[in-house]
């Protein structure tokens, strides 16, 4: 039997007169991993971080590991590992007074702090930096650091806002093993992202979010296949050209959308579009699997967000 | 208010940074006392001669002592915290572990009294090398004491000043109209009753004022009952300046 460790309903979140979070439930179980995905603005990073207890609810509840989230809830922040969307490093330490230092914010006690500090910089890949400045490394070394940071005192839930922004995709890569390393034993993850590829590779449930609200919930894979089916073809046409072509696919997809230059069908039976565009003499056209992507893109619109 | 003893970890913080700045702000520390001591004391001091029967030093060393604490106390909560607050983001780091931003605004208070504290005894140290020395070693411990009341007084109320500035460049408001002011109103280099009457009630209302008036009553032994009155105005406002930065700071960073 699962344990439901974070458990939202109507959970809203003003900032002045501005809505950053819009009435929404959910419920986070005990070891998995819970994405929020939605474009920038859409109430990600707000929701998490009433979640990790550093912005008040305006109203609605939410429970953490059975008690309520609140900024002076100092046990919710003991047992709660954050790796930052900024990078919140302390520039004037070097990296092993950085780490010392985290530590004694949660009363762990020297000798534990730093024997912990010689495993976790061993499990960043960051041995060699020990006695470096902050200002030396690199954003991939950054990130690592935070992530290291993060799990000085064994956090039983990690909150991850956005962790791989700007990196490159080893270091990309090498964070999103460790995350995954560190679900296998049995930490709760939430994640929150822009890029699809990081939450197809690490999430067993998401949401996309939008405007504050939440528009879709469920298993990435499952999402993929009931939004938009298997495949996408993508044709580069003219927009007068919408109306003939689209009715003579009609039969083989299950839904389409048209921005810019290109006409966009979801379809199961990709093969049979394919051949009748052939027919159609519509060459200019690019078929591919069906991502996560596209069902952002549909659910969030594919123009601009600003 | 959210207080606890984590206050004593952002200290800690604060210590380990401020060994890679010790030698510079050591030796600014030094510099500028001396610069006051010499140029005023002894300069301008040899046109005055006497004071009350000893020489003009005698009457500078305490004021230059309690202002110096106001300078750095000031700065350090001024222009040091809003570098951590702003550029550093390292109260939002803070705040996300079981420190909350309560003890974290107090330890850099603490932290800004501390810095004075240092100022304030090097100016001392300084002055007792070139012969001006307190009246007993009592004298000398109740001015480290006064150093610390006076140094989170103007670290509370420059906290205030940075929780709601929008930029660096604010803090010339406060430093320019408020601090340096009182520098000269405060009678820490020459004695006030040759002012008008305005300008006396003026002197009264700067909390910088009664810090030098006792600090100038300790440093040469001649305590009196009228110094309760300072001592009370400089407790109070205080008491008052700590609780208003500490909430104001939280009401800014978390939102």
């Amino acid at each position: 039997m699962t344990k439901t460790l974070v458990s939202a309903k109507d959970l809203r979140k003003n900032y002045g007169s501005l809505m950053a979070v819009d009435g929404i439930s959910f419920e986070i179980q005990e070891g998995e991993c819970f994405g929020f995905l939605g474009p920038n603005g859409a109430g990600k990073t707000t929701t998490v971080k009433m979640i990790h207890c550093v912005s008040p609810v305006t109203s609605g509840t939410l429970i953490v590991n059975g008690l309520p989230a609140h900024i002076n809830n100092r046990a919710l922040k003991k047992m709660t590992g954050i790796i930052p969307q900024e990078i919140t490093l302390d520039v004037d330490l070097t990296v092993y007074e950085n780490l010392i230092i985290f530590a004694k914010f949660f009363d762990i006690p020297k000798r534990e702090a730093k024997k912990r500090i010689a495993e976790l910089l061993h499990f960043v890949e960051l041995e060699a930096k020990r006695n470096s400045k902050i200002s030396e490394l690199s954003t991939g070394m950054k990130r690592r650091l935070l992530v290291a940071r993060a799990l000085l005192n064994h956090p039983k839930l990690i909150v991850a806002d956005e962790p791989t922004t700007g990196l490159d995709p080893q270091a990309r890569h090498l964070i999103w093993q460790r995350l995954r390393q560190l679900k296998s034993e049995g930490v709760t993850l939430i994640l929150t992202t822009q890029y699809m590829e990081e939450a197809q590779q690490l999430c067993d449930r998401i949401v996309v979010m939008h405007q504050g609200k939440i528009l879709k919930e469920g298993v990435p894979s499952k999402l993929v296949a009931e939004q938009i089916g298997r495949e996408v073809v993508e044709v580069r046409v003219p927009k007068e050209e919408d109306g003939r072509i689209v009715g003579q696919l009609a039969e083989f997809s299950s839904g389409h959308e048209r921005v810019g230059d290109t006409l966009y069908f979801y379809c199961r039976d990709g093969q049979g579009l394919m051949r009748k565009l052939v027919e159609l003499n519509l060459h200019n056209y690019l078929t591919r699997p069906a991502t996560l992507e596209d069902v952002f893109l549909k659910l969030t619109g594919r123009s601009l967000i600003e | 208010m959210n207080l606890s003893y984590r206050i004593y970890y952002i200290f800690l913080r604060n210590l380990y940074s401020y060994k890679r700045f010790v030698v510079p702000t050591f030796l600014v520390s030094l510099i500028e006392p001396l610069f006051y001591l010499v140029t005023f004391g002894i300069g301008m001091g040899a046109y005055i001669g006497y004071f009350g029967g000893k020489p003009y030093l005698y009457f500078l060393v305490p004021g230059v002592l309690v202002s110096s604490v106001m300078m750095t106390s000031s700065f350090e909560c001024l222009y040091g915290t809003f570098v951590k607050m702003i550029h550093e983001k390292l109260y939002d780091s803070l705040i996300a572990t079981p420190v909350s931003a309560e003890d974290a605004v107090a330890g850099d208070i603490a932290w800004g009294a501390f810095r004075g504290l240092i100022s304030g005894t090097l100016m001392m140290t300084v002055a007792m090398v070139m012969g001006v020395l307190p009246a007993s070693v009592l004298s000398a411990v109740l001015l480290l004491a006064l150093m610390v009341l006076v140094g989170v007084m103007f670290a509370s109320l420059a906290m205030i000043v940075t929780s709601f500035s929008p930029s660096f460049d604010f803090f010339n408001y406060y430093t320019e109209l408020v601090i340096t002011p009182m520098l000269f109103f405060s009678g820490v280099f020459f004695p006030l009753d040759k002012f008008p009457p305005w300008m006396k009630t003026l002197s009264e209302f700067m909390p910088l004022t009664h810090a030098v008036k006792i600090s100038r009553a300790v440093y040469s032994g001649t305590l009196s009952s009228g110094l309760l009155w300072s001592l009370l105005v400089i407790v109070v406002l205080e008491a008052v300046a700590f609780t208003i930065g500490i909430k104001s700071m939280k009401r800014r960073l978390i939102k």
